[in-house]
């Protein structure tokens, strides 16, 4: 990749409605829809029970890196637009044991994201749950669904990639697995420090990803930076077994997924990481108590699946309408 | 006949007992010392009164005690002055002329901000009597270059950017009052956020916003976990408010007496103290680093017995700032026996910052609890603390002369602090160590590891 355009273009995103019409975007929107469908043609094929995304709710998922959450007045009490529908999931994997939504989300995020590349402030994520599964089959599950896509982009869609000029790798063999503290110990080799027990900045995540021609795991992340469902390890106390899974050449996070903490006081307890009354989960918190299988489960975007399969330099590229942080367009 | 008289005795009582509350704290507060300090800075520094002035007066140490106190403070302790001064001979080799007072840096970092001076301005919530001022407050802080302080509960009660009440302002005006007067190298804001402000997302919409973006930029901005306060260990925070105001935070606090059933002019309003295991902690402390990079983090602790753990916990997730407030520390609403048996005294607070200096845990550490001159804050300097923090004398300061009163009375302070830490023969307030300090009482010598003044 040619590196990501830094600074979001305002007045074309303000004009979205002529860039739409351009010939190259048709063509980014034709290949999104074909990427959507062999996603549902896969989960379909094994067995998960496509859903309805919900849209709003008294609570959603407060483990966002500083972003904000969206509100609305829902009849004289706040309600939140689904920043990610990840207590749904957990509602509707107990129901149906594999389920899925195409997930649209709504993050306020802060400002400095909008430079990165890759954050929109609405975005789509296909969000996946299977009830009875540990991190690993679902790091397998992610790994067999993108390898899945990747090759039919290279197949169905070869045309249109050739029209981007990319060269998608990737497929042959498994893909690489790092822990967090390897992850980690590869960016201080190359001068760059991260504190233990933090999230992988966005400047080292995307340099990482530079370091790779292949699409890569990163697993394992100490508690504390991640959200309060990805279940501490018990054989591992202060690890988590959750994982990310990041594209290549500088593209980075495509997935990020976990095993669900899902015994109710061990999620009361983690609640409160977040600095929270845990009362404001109430069904939540309810449901837990009336107990809920153990469940894993997984996102994948489809802006940055998108911007990945056809090459593009920036997130905004790869949906119509796009919002980035900080900019007012339609 | 009786019960109108009886209804009056009872007035009259209680307007008695309001008065007697008003002269205890008269009375127990150095009030006078510090309006003369807001109305005349550094001219308030004699004690002269309109009968003595320089030349006619023949003045010493007040060796009367004003009240009985129950126990130990910092004035329990004097600073101790060597004739032998090889620090000075340093200073004046340097400067080449003997250094006087005013050639003392008190330039310093707190928890990651530069101050003009080891003092910030103590969180203040809610209230009315804090958040009337705080326009004031905020404008005399960042004038004289200190960082702030914002309490609990301003955005939920005053509105976050639109003002929940016409005369009040909002969490965001009260903010910018601070950042607008900033030199742009002094101060930070350290911003505060109950559970019920969690409940809104209060970090996250100021992290968010654009109007506060340059200055998280600049690392100005620092959210501050709060464990509890001086006058209530182990209590949430309680206040009155009225009918309507009650009605609009059901469900957010909790009421004793529900305001669409009961009918009152008041509510007791208690927000909730919050739970934490050292793991919950940790990984609160985690998390506020990965979502918030950008802003500085500190952890307010009230006077608990588990400092010390507390103040390992802030190290090892490297914290940018402690600050622990003695029980004698401002409320604006606190209960009587919470006031009375609940928590350590400021100065053992300093104890343990003390004991975790002798540890080796270089943390910035800011002491608060009536502490309200620069001999207060130069003591807590020799025994480890970083800075001190002060809440009522600026709310009597800026109640005195706005702005400038608080202005007033820092440089009232400031040269207090210059005076006493030459006086020192040190120029630096790193310099100023336990030799400096030593106790008028031998149980609290011992304790503090410093001399027994009179045992010689």
């Amino acid at each position: 990749m040619a590196g990501p355009v830094r600074i979001p273009p305002a007045e074309a995103l303000q004009r979205s409605y002529l860039t739409v019409r351009d010939p190259r975007m048709q063509r980014v929107l034709r290949v999104q829809a074909a990427l959507g469908m062999t996603i549902r043609e896969y989960l379909n094929g094994h067995g998960f029970v496509e859903l309805l995304p919900p849209i709003i709710g008294p609570v959603a998922d407060p483990g966002l890196r500083g972003a904000k959450q969206a509100t609305i007045n829902f009849y004289g009490r706040e309600y939140k637009v689904m920043s990610s529908a990840i207590l749904y999931k957990q509602m509707m994997a107990a129901s149906l044991g594999k389920i899925y939504f195409f997930s649209p989300n709504v993050r306020l995020e802060p400002l400095e994201t909008a430079t990165t590349g890759r954050h929109l402030a609405e975005f789509v994520q296909v969000d996946i749950e299977e009830a009875g599964a540990t991190y690993e089959d679902a790091m397998a599950r992610a790994e067999d669904l993108v390898r899945t896509v990747i090759a039919h982009a290279r197949g169905a869609l070869g045309d249109d990639l050739v029209a981007f000029d990319r060269r998608l790798n990737g497929g042959s063999r498994p893909f690489r697995r790092l822990l967090y503290s390897e992850a980690v110990g590869l960016l201080k080799e190359h001068g760059r420090e991260v504190p233990y027990g933090v999230e992988i900045p966005w400047e080292h995540e995307e340099f990482l990803s530079t370091l790779f021609e292949e699409p890569f795991f990163i697993h394992d992340y100490p508690r504390g930076s991640r959200g309060f469902y990805d279940r501490e390890d018990p054989a591992k106390p202060g690890i988590l077994r959750d994982f990310d899974l990041l594209y290549p050449e500088g593209y980075g996070e495509a997935i990020s997924g976990a095993e669900r903490e899902h015994e109710y006081a061990k999620v009361i307890a983690r609640l409160r990481e977040t600095g929270e009354n845990p009362s404001k989960y109430g069904w939540y918190i309810d449901m837990l108590r009336e107990g809920i299988p153990p469940s894993s489960g997984f996102g994948i975007g489809i802006e940055r699946l998108t911007r990945y399969v056809c090459g593009l330099r920036s997130i905004w590229e790869a949906r119509p309408y796009p919002k980035v942080p900080g900019v007012f367009s339609p | 006949m009786s019960e109108p008289l009886t209804k009056l005795f009872m007035k009259v009582a209680s307007v008695r007992s309001a008065a007697a509350a008003g002269r205890s704290f008269l009375e127990s507060y150095p009030v006078d010392e510090i309006i003369q300090k807001a109305k005349h800075g550094r001219d308030a520094l004699y004690p002269f009164s309109d009968l003595d002035e320089y030349g006619r007066a023949l003045l010493g140490a007040d060796i009367g005690l004003k009240q009985l106190t129950r126990f130990a403070t910092l004035d329990q302790l004097v600073l101790l002055p060597p004739i032998f001064t090889p620090k000075r001979l340093e200073k004046l080799t340097e400067l080449g002329r003997e250094p006087y007072f005013s050639d003392v840096d008190l330039e310093t970092t707190i928890g990651g901000f530069r101050s003009r001076m080891p003092v910030t301005m103590a969180s203040m919530g809610s209230t009315e009597v804090a958040h009337g001022a705080s326009a004031q407050l905020g404008r005399g802080a960042a004038e004289a270059g200190i960082p702030i302080g914002l309490g609990e509960n301003i955005a939920t009660v005053w509105g976050y950017e639109r003002r929940s009440k016409a005369s009040m302002p909002s969490f965001k005006q009260r903010l910018f009052a601070y950042l607008e007067h900033l030199d742009g190298t002094h101060g930070g804001a350290v911003i505060q956020q109950s559970v019920e402000d969690a409940s809104d997302e209060l970090w996250n919409k100021v992290y968010t916003d654009p109007d506060v973006e340059p200055y998280f930029k600049k690392g100005l901005v620092a959210f501050e976990v709060k464990l509890g306060q001086g006058a209530k260990p182990g209590l949430g925070g309680e206040t009155k408010v009225p009918r309507d105001v009650a009605r609009s935070l059901k469900g957010t606090y909790y009421f004793p007496d529900d305001p669409e059933r009961v009918d009152r002019e008041m509510y007791e309003r208690h927000s909730a103290p919050g739970t934490f295991t050292e793991d919950i902690l940790r990984g609160q402390l985690r998390s506020l680093r990965n979502n918030f990079p950008r802003a500085r983090i500190w952890i307010k602790a009230g006077p608990f017995r588990d400092l010390l753990p507390v103040f390992r916990v802030a190290w090892q997730e490297r914290i940018d700032a402690v600050l622990a407030d003695g029980k004698e520390g401002g409320t604006g609403m606190s209960p009587v026996i919470a006031l009375k048996d609940l928590g350590l005294p400021t100065l053992a607070c300093l104890t343990r910052i003390s004991d975790a200096r002798t540890e080796g845990l270089p943390l910035s550490f800011v002491l608060s609890g009536r502490l309200y001159d620069g001999g207060h804050v130069v003591k807590a300097l020799a025994l480890g603390a970083s800075a001190c923090a002060f809440g009522r004398p600026f709310v009597v300061a800026a109640g005195v002369a706005g702005a400038k009163g608080v202005r007033n009375f820092l440089e009232a302070t400031e040269v207090e602090m210059r005076m006493l830490v030459s006086a020192l023969g040190k120029y630096r307030l790193a310099d100023v160590s336990r030799e400096d300090v030593g106790s008028l009482d031998r149980h609290l010598a011992d304790a503090l590891n410093i001399p027994y003044v009179y045992a010689g």
